[in-house]
């Protein structure tokens, strides 16, 4: 599904040099759900932008599907990420000026559906999040975690086989985060690999892996179980780790 | 596609409507004080006959006193030259004319006698010209030769004298000679009055037309400009005759370049023979002026009109600058959702088409209001030119219409095309963290 | 103070700083140039013609018919018109100044002497005109009667004597000036004119001549059907005496034509209406300009304020005060627009030129560019201050804030 091999990523500017990550290689399989934990800083997001196509990289190699994605242009990369990858944001990043069903509206607007088709897609998300009798409400008169579970819809709509979410739960209370995770575990257990960067090792520890990230580095040693039988609970050094420090 | 992006734009343009409605503003102010200027520089600098501008033809000769320093040669004909070019070839379509007033005597006491501005003219003139007649046509060559007391009304003289209706074959008593009306001129505002421009290129045309030779038989109050370089040898009219003081305009059309350059020859002849004689000794590059030509040689665009078109350019490059200024802020100020759609699988092809339909909204919408602007601005010309300009000439029309809102549309746009290159090329990533 | 951290910051936004300063840039050029215009436009309307123009008015008789004798007529109109209560004097006029048509003639010296030519206006009077133009003599004598030779036009004989304009004797008599009186001078057809008067003022009939300020009146009435009478009113009665005469001449003789009456205040109005119309566009033009520009620098302070939000607020936090926020964006506001007047008084200056060449405008005076640069300094400060003071608002717990 996502195969990562080696990736670096340099920021350059006139007078520094950044390494945000340093030889990253990780596979991962269809139905995984990993979770990215790490310090403020350790390279995180740009790993999760890589992943999700939004950021290139500066060496390694990255398959997605099985597809190289190094030698795509912006014009493919655009349709992969509209194809295949459903993105969840801290902030939820809905647009404030669109209602409800025009923000899940937006990824399927890109991929050239008919209005028939869209709605049905549209109407079955929003339904799944359980806000499809608001419709035509503006994010604004949502709460946070109604518009979380907006966001998750937009990210699903299109149905990608892989969903990236950054902190998802960072803005909300404890309850609502509850709440949203439950529906992320609802959706991998329908078949959607999901790869989620938070710093909450809670929540770290309900996934099956966890990787943890470290100047730029996957930290050593890795998760016990590389296998497909890590079960909940199993909880990593790495985030044991995290929790200790914190 | 399309429709979803007009959506997406007036979205937008409620999401700062302030801002947005600053740059409708700009863009419908600069543009609709553009059109006014334009429009006034189309009518009175452009072409009054496009048809025919190149095969029409104006006659000038070597006239002016060498001995008189910065003078510049008359721009009209002497009675002497304009009788001689008139009989040196009838070849070609051709006339002198010139102006005179008279006073008419209607019949009856309901209206007072009335003094007209008219014109003397030959046959050609009207299909020179192309003039358009409601009633009636002009003369033939013969009445120009017989001196047939012939008339030619304009619309507003037959309104005035015969209510509008056909006149033709009706008498007229002026100059206390009877005139038989042949002909009633349909609205007729060349702009500038090129074949005339001594008095006032705005000036509305004449009232009546007659043949030109009766201004000499029956000793017509001439009302033109007249410019003489010598004094009349004796006096009289007749002495005044043959003077060197020019008062006719002359015009020949010439159809073929083979035709324009052996008339060219014709004069250039005529003239030298004139210079051995003595005369014509103001030294002439060039003798025959096309109708455009001759426009800029007597300069009858008002040298304001430029100017005013270098304001108007100005404004509207401060309004355009305004815009370029306004969309750069409208459009990174929405980095953040261009970064979500990017996120949510917009290439920048769609970003840019997005942000391009964007531009031309708000162009759109500025031009629709500078289609007002540039209304209110021409009736603002009447108010303050009213009775320089003939009525109804400065309007707008369906063409004047859509050349705003596209010119509109257009300018926004380009003014728009580095914000619009900013707002796609900006790195995604950095945008959807935090916001 | 904070000069140099505020330069620093806008060098990282050029483009926004370029759009702007440009903006003023050309809305200055355009500003001085317009007032400049307009106030040549004034300067050149302002004028006075040496007439009496607050109280004159004129109207023409033409003649027609075979029993009409105009030189009976016109003495006849001209007795009726002195006897009307309120009118001060009544003469001929073959033209009138400010009018835009009359004839003009080339004087010399010497006789036949035609490279030494000096045009001149030439008004064809009668023995009233200095009194009912109001034009004052500065030096000689005024015409009589016995000056005045009435003559068709058959003939092209001048009467002898003429009265010239002062500014007239100047060109043609520049060591004599006022003392020209008694010379000689010849028209086209070498014809000796006596100057027998010279008057302070009196204005050629074409207001864009170059020439306007030459001009000479002669005695003569020429008899071709056509008289202008010329009536000059006891102050408040013009109004009523115009609608008197036509009235009176309408019904006096049924053997010609009244056309043309018109006060010189009227003539002088439409003979500066493109002018004055100009100006009022430029006044348009001028106001749409600095709404634009400011409403520009508003809209963009405002974006770029919303844009350091949090920034601003950090500020705060660290203890800026309201006053120094104000004062941080007047100032950068200040050398943006500093720059823009900078480009401005270049590009005032080149279309200066331009106008110049094209128009035969005289050149700037020295002080409108820097006056133009302070004006719209003060646009700018103007505009600026709303949004600033909005920025100066804004809390410092905004600092702290995430979202």
């Amino acid at each position: 599904m996502l195969k990562m091999t080696g990736i670096n990523k340099v920021f350059r500017t006139d007078l520094v040099e950044t390494h945000a990550l340093r030889d990253i290689t990780l596979h991962v399989e269809e139905g995984e759900f990993i979770t990215i934990t790490g310090p403020s800083g350790c390279g995180k997001t740009t790993f999760l932008n890589i992943a999700g196509l939004l950021e290139t990289y500066t060496q390694g190699e990255y398959l997605l599907d099985g597809q190289n994605v190094s030698a795509l242009g912006d014009y493919q990369r655009a349709k992969l990420r509209n194809q295949k990858i459903g993105f969840i944001f801290q902030s939820f990043n809905l647009m404030p000026d669109l209602n409800l069903f025009d923000n899940v509206d937006v990824p399927l607007r890109y991929r050239g559906m008919k209005a028939a088709e869209r709605k049905s897609r549209i109407e079955k998300a929003l339904d799944s999040v359980g806000l499809l009798s608001r419709k035509k409400h503006l994010p604004s008169q949502l709460s946070g975690g109604q518009q979380q579970r907006v966001a998750i819809a937009r990210a699903l709509v299109g149905e990608p086989r892989f969903l990236l979410a950054d902190e998802p739960t960072g803005n909300l209370d404890s309850n609502t985060a509850e709440g949203v995770m439950e529906l992320l575990e609802n959706i991998n257990a329908s078949g959607t690999t999901i790869i989620m960067v938070t710093h909450d090792p809670s929540i770290a520890s309900r996934s099956a892996r966890n990787i943890h990230i470290l100047d730029g580095r996957i930290a050593e040693p890795q998760t016990i179980a590389h296998t497909e039988t890590g079960q909940l609970g199993s909880v990593s050094q790495a985030s044991a780790k995290t929790a200790s420090a914190a | 596609m399309f429709m979803y992006y007009i959506r997406l734009s007036l979205l937008s343009y409620r999401r700062n409507p302030v801002l947005s409605t600053l740059m409708v503003l700009a863009v419908a102010i600069g543009i609709g004080a553009y059109m006014v200027i334009f429009t006034l520089n189309y009518y009175v600098g452009g072409d009054p006959i496009p048809a025919k501008s190149d095969k029409l033809f104006h006659v000038q000769f070597d006239y002016g006193d060498p001995a008189v320093p910065n003078s510049t040669p008359p721009p009209q004909l002497t009675y002497i030259d304009a009788t001689a070019l008139l009989n040196l070839t009838t070849q070609h379509p051709r006339t002198a004319t010139s102006k005179f007033s008279a006073i008419i005597e209607p019949e009856g006491n309901d209206i007072r006698p009335f003094a007209v501005d008219g014109r003397g003219n030959f046959a050609d003139f009207f299909t020179m010209f192309d003039v358009p007649f409601q009633y009636g046509s002009g003369w033939d060559r013969s009445a120009d030769d017989s001196n047939q007391q012939v008339i030619v009304l304009s619309q507003e003289l037959n309104e005035r004298l015969f209510g509008g209706g056909n006149s033709v074959g009706e008498t007229i008593l002026m100059h206390g000679y009877n005139f038989t009306v042949v002909g009633v001129l349909d609205r007729w505002v060349p702009i500038p009055k090129f074949y005339d421009l001594n008095n006032g290129s705005l000036n509305p045309g004449e009232e009546a037309y007659i043949p030109w030779n009766l201004i000499v038989a029956m000793e017509l109050r001439r009302s033109g400009s007249t410019n003489c370089w010598k004094a009349p040898e004796g006096s009289g009219f007749q002495a005044f005759l043959n003077a060197e003081c020019a008062w006719i305009q002359y015009w020949v059309q010439l159809d073929s370049t083979a035709d324009q350059s052996a008339y060219r020859d014709l004069i250039d002849n005529y003239a030298a023979q004139q210079k051995q004689i003595g005369r014509m000794l103001f030294p002439l590059e060039k003798r025959l002026f096309d109708v455009n030509e001759w426009l800029l040689e007597q300069e009858a665009q008002p040298p304001e009109t430029r100017m005013l078109a270098a304001l108007a350019a100005m404004l509207l490059a401060v309004c355009l600058l305004n815009t370029v200024g306004l969309l750069l802020s409208k459009f990174l100020g929405k980095s953040a959702e261009l970064g979500v759609r990017q996120a949510l699988g917009a290439h920048k092809g769609s970003l840019f088409i997005q942000h391009v339909i964007e531009a031309g909204f708000i162009g759109a919408v500025g031009g629709i209001l500078g289609v007002g602007v540039a209304y209110l601005g021409l009736q603002g010309m009447y108010l303050l030119l009213g009775d320089f300009l003939s009525t109804g000439w400065l309007r707008l029309d369906i063409t004047v219409v859509a050349v705003t809102i596209g010119l509109a549309i257009a300018s926004t746009i380009v003014a728009g095309l580095y914000p619009i290159w900013r707002a796609c090329n900006i790195n995604p990533a950095i945008h959807l963290k935090l916001q | 103070m904070e000069v140099g951290p505020i330069f620093r910051a806008l060098t990282r936004n050029k483009l926004g700083v370029v759009l702007i300063a440009v903006q003023i840039a050309f809305t200055m050029t355009v500003i001085v140039n317009a007032v400049f215009i307009i106030n040549d436009r004034n300067g050149k309307m302002g004028r006075p013609s040496g007439m009496d123009e607050a109280n004159t008015f004129y109207i023409t008789s033409i003649g027609f018919g075979e029993n009409f004798n105009e030189a009976v007529t016109a003495a006849e109109d001209l007795d009726m018109i002195r006897q009307l209560p309120g009118v001060l004097h009544a003469s001929m006029t073959s033209a009138l100044p400010v009018s835009g048509s009359g004839s003009s003639t080339g004087v010399t010296v010497v006789a036949g002497q035609r490279e030494s030519s000096v045009p001149t206006a030439v008004y064809y009077v009668n023995e009233n005109a200095l009194s009912t133009m109001g034009l004052e003599l500065i030096a000689g004598t005024d015409f009589t009667a016995n000056d005045v030779l009435a003559r068709d036009n058959s003939s092209n004989s001048l009467p002898n004597n003429i009265i010239i304009s002062a500014a007239l004797a100047d060109v043609m008599f520049p060591e004599l000036g006022t003392r020209a009186v008694g010379q000689t001078i010849y028209n086209a057809s070498e014809q000796p004119l006596r100057i027998i008067g010279i008057v302070q003022q009196l204005q050629g009939p074409w207001p864009e001549w170059p020439f306007v300020e030459q001009a000479m009146l002669s005695p003569l009435h020429v008899i071709d059907g056509t008289s202008t009478y010329l009536v000059r009113a006891e102050p408040g009665q013009r109004d009523r005496l115009m609608v008197e005469v036509e009235e009176m001449l309408a019904a006096s003789n049924g053997e010609r034509i009244l056309r043309g009456l018109s006060s010189m205040e009227d003539t002088r109005e439409q003979s500066y209406r493109v002018d004055r119309a100009i100006s009022k566009i430029l006044y348009v033009v001028i106001a749409t300009l600095v709404f634009i520009t400011a409403m520009g620098i508003v809209g963009l302070a405002v974006f770029s304020i919303n844009r350091r939000k949090k920034q601003i607020g950090t500020r705060r936090a660290l203890g800026a005060t309201q006053g120094e926020i104000l004062r941080y964006f007047l100032l950068e506001n200040l050398m943006i627009t500093s720059c823009g007047v900078v480009l401005g008084a270049a590009l005032t200056l080149g279309f200066n030129m331009f106008l110049v060449q094209s128009l035969d405008m005289p050149r700037l005076d020295w002080y409108y560019a820097p006056v133009g640069m302070l004006l719209l300094i003060l646009v700018g400060q103007l505009a600026v201050i709303g949004p600033s003071q909005g920025a100066a608002r804004i809390a410092p717990a905004l600092a702290t804030r995430s979202v």
